[in-house]
């Protein structure tokens, strides 16, 4: 008798096993497609939004708007060569930011673990481009930081390729 | 025959014209060598280099459509002019179109930036009128 039930438990635990494989659904992710133009892009370290990135279309210019921004440099003569040099260094930092815009980002990284422990860790990000036709559209300087707004407008039938 | 007061308009009229034409076109032209540089390191102007040369050998290639007028305020060395107009020549090249090069260490968490914006040496054609200088690139 005793051994009956046993095996009868056995059973039903056999049975339900598999009734549980037969029910799970295998899911089957595409690989995200070359032409799509979606972005996934990180926040703060958390894989926060998939958003769509803006094209450049045939019949459309795409127009880019970046905010450089400098510093004056500590001992300057006057004001006026504090604003000059600042503007001339944000200038210099909205050009990179168009740049990064368009052409992308060359990033290299090296982290060194020694004994499970981070000794050194090193991220080298470069960006080489040619920037033509870029307009200041506005200029600010508050406490030594100045901010130069720079737009480009970019056409289709610059880029051939 | 006619007599020199009876072609006294006529003579006027020629005399204007040549005037006219010789103080419309440039005094003396010239083309010079220009390459600029200035680096930005951590958000802060570094370093800035301008070298102006005159070509020893005749340029070609095709004038650039937009031209720029800089003021002489009777100067005659190029490069004084360019110095006294410095923002609006920096702002004309940003139209010709300048290098970018950007390199950036993050090392321990402490971020170092290096820009260097370049403009590949480039011929000028430098038209000297009375009063303004007329620059424009050969491409």
């Amino acid at each position: 008798m005793k051994y009956t039930l046993v095996l009868i438990a056995f059973f039903s635990v056999v049975s339900l096993a598999a009734q549980r494989e037969n029910t799970r659904q295998v899911t089957y992710i595409p690989p995200a497609s070359s032409s799509s133009n979606t972005k996934a892009c990180s926040v703060n370290n958390n894989v926060t939004a998939v958003t769509e990135e803006a094209t450049l279309s045939a019949s459309q210019p795409l127009l880019i708007s970046v905010v450089g921004q400098g510093v004056a440099p500590v001992n300057t003569a006057s004001p006026a060569q504090a604003y000059a040099l600042a503007k001339r260094a944000a200038i210099a930092d909205a050009y990179r930011l168009i740049a990064e815009k368009v052409k992308g980002v060359r990033i290299d990284g090296k982290d060194l673990v020694k004994n499970m422990m981070v000794q050194r860790s090193t991220v080298r990000t470069s960006v080489e481009a040619m920037v033509r036709n870029a307009n200041i559209v506005e200029t600010t300087f508050k406490e030594g930081l100045c901010e130069v707004e720079m737009e480009i407008t970019l056409l289709r039938n610059q880029f051939p390729h | 025959m006619r007599s020199r007061d009876g072609n006294h308009s006529f003579t006027q009229s020629i005399s204007t014209l040549i005037l006219f034409v010789l103080c419309s076109s440039a005094l003396f032209a010239d083309e010079y060598l220009i390459s600029y540089q200035y680096t930005v390191k951590d958000s802060i102007l570094y370093n800035e280099k301008l070298f102006i040369s005159k070509s020893m050998t005749k340029c070609s290639g095709k004038l650039y459509k937009n031209s720029l007028l800089l003021e002489r305020n009777g100067l005659n060395s190029f490069k004084k002019i360019l110095q006294n107009n410095k923002i609006l020549f920096f702002q004309y090249l940003s139209k010709i179109g300048l290098n970018v090069q950007n390199y950036e260490t993050l090392y321990n968490q402490t971020d170092h930036s290096f820009i260097i914006i370049t403009l590949k040496t480039t011929c000028f054609k430098v038209d000297f009128n009375e009063n303004f200088v007329k620059i424009a690139p050969l491409k």
